[in-house]
């Protein structure tokens, strides 16, 4: 298992590179909002570049796109650290992931707030 | 030709090995074209081999397919021989994901059909896309049972991955590993007959 650790010093913060040829399979998160001073809410989110396919009911094509896909959510409270590992278990990555920080919806960028990330290629 | 090798019943010890070896006999049947002299009807032992392994990712949408083409045509990954002794042995298998794969060789002809009228598969059916579809748990990435054999300027295998409906979208990881046998031409005896693997050219697939 690899991990890394981020702090929130701008509003979006990059995880983890895409492996081609394997998902990323988050195995712990961890959230450490003690010393931020506000609640942070942080969302996990997916980034890849699709191919080019044809819709199986239409014959239509489409073309190739790079989706950004939220995969989790959590809002953590000030003063608060918070971990995740069950939770996780069906949570993959197709492509990079990152996480952004907002603040009553607004990004937000806070260096206290730190995120752990534990993954497997899979 | 293609098979899907099933689950052993039974080990055998010792172990049989999975792939061609040095020494091993492979027989092509009559019934390869003759526009493939090189091969149709020839009896050959196996030189020396070597084992290369290849990934091939796709991500698509959920409800989408999307041709992966085997062969060297344009396009194509490239995972056919360029040389007239040699043997591609390829097995393919599957990272977990919500997929299903259809075969194709060449192009629109579907290697897995039944013999009623209309029981081909068909990605665009609710029904048939089911039909002659593998899927990831059928041949594992780290226990591939699905096995390919081609040679220079065999008509090309085609592989349609489509992404099932109700996931967004998938992620597919097609693992590869191309075993190059380098042929050479014998005579053969009753005994190397009765030993050597059959190679049959795809129609003998369907009937």
């Amino acid at each position: 298992m690899a991990s890394i650790v981020q702090n929130m010093a701008i509003a979006v913060e990059p995880l983890v590179a895409e492996k081609r040829n394997a998902k990323i399979k988050p195995s712990l998160i961890m959230v450490d909002n003690v010393l931020a001073g506000e609640d942070s809410e942080l969302t996990f989110q997916d980034i890849f570049t699709t191919n080019p396919s044809i819709v199986a009911a239409t014959g239509a094509a489409v073309v190739a796109a790079t989706p950004t896909v939220s995969r989790l959510r959590v809002n953590v409270s000030d003063m608060a650290c918070v971990s995740m590992r069950d939770e996780l278990k069906d949570l993959k990555f197709l492509g990079r992931a990152q996480v952004t920080r907002t603040v009553a919806g607004a990004p937000d960028a806070n260096i206290n707030c730190h995120v752990t990330l534990g993954y497997d290629l899979e | 030709m293609l098979e899907l090798k099933p689950m052993p019943e039974a080990t055998v010890s010792p172990g049989v090995p999975k792939l061609l070896q040095e020494g091993f006999y492979v027989r092509f049947t009559d019934q390869w074209p003759l526009t493939l002299p090189h091969v149709k009807g020839k009896f050959f032992q196996v030189e020396k081999t070597n084992q290369v392994p290849y990934d091939i990712t796709r991500i698509i949408p959920g409800g989408n397919y999307c041709d992966v083409d085997l062969s060297n045509a344009t396009g194509g990954e490239n995972i056919y021989p360029e040389n007239t002794k040699t043997l591609y042995e390829t097995i393919l298998g599957f990272k977990p994901g919500n997929y299903l794969v259809h075969f194709y060789i060449p192009a629109g002809e579907y290697v897995h059909r039944l013999e009623q009228a209309g029981m081909v598969p068909n990605v665009a059916s609710a029904t048939l896309r089911y039909l002659g579809a593998r899927k990831p748990e059928d041949s594992p990435y780290d226990d591939k049972r699905i096995y390919s054999y081609s040679v220079k300027d065999l008509e090309p295998l085609i592989l349609r991955l489509l992404v099932d409906t109700g996931v967004d979208f998938e992620k597919m990881v097609l693992g590869l590993v191309v075993n190059k046998c380098y042929l050479k031409e014998i005579t053969p005896t009753s005994e190397k007959e009765a030993r050597a693997k059959v190679i049959r050219y795809y129609p003998e697939l369907r009937w």
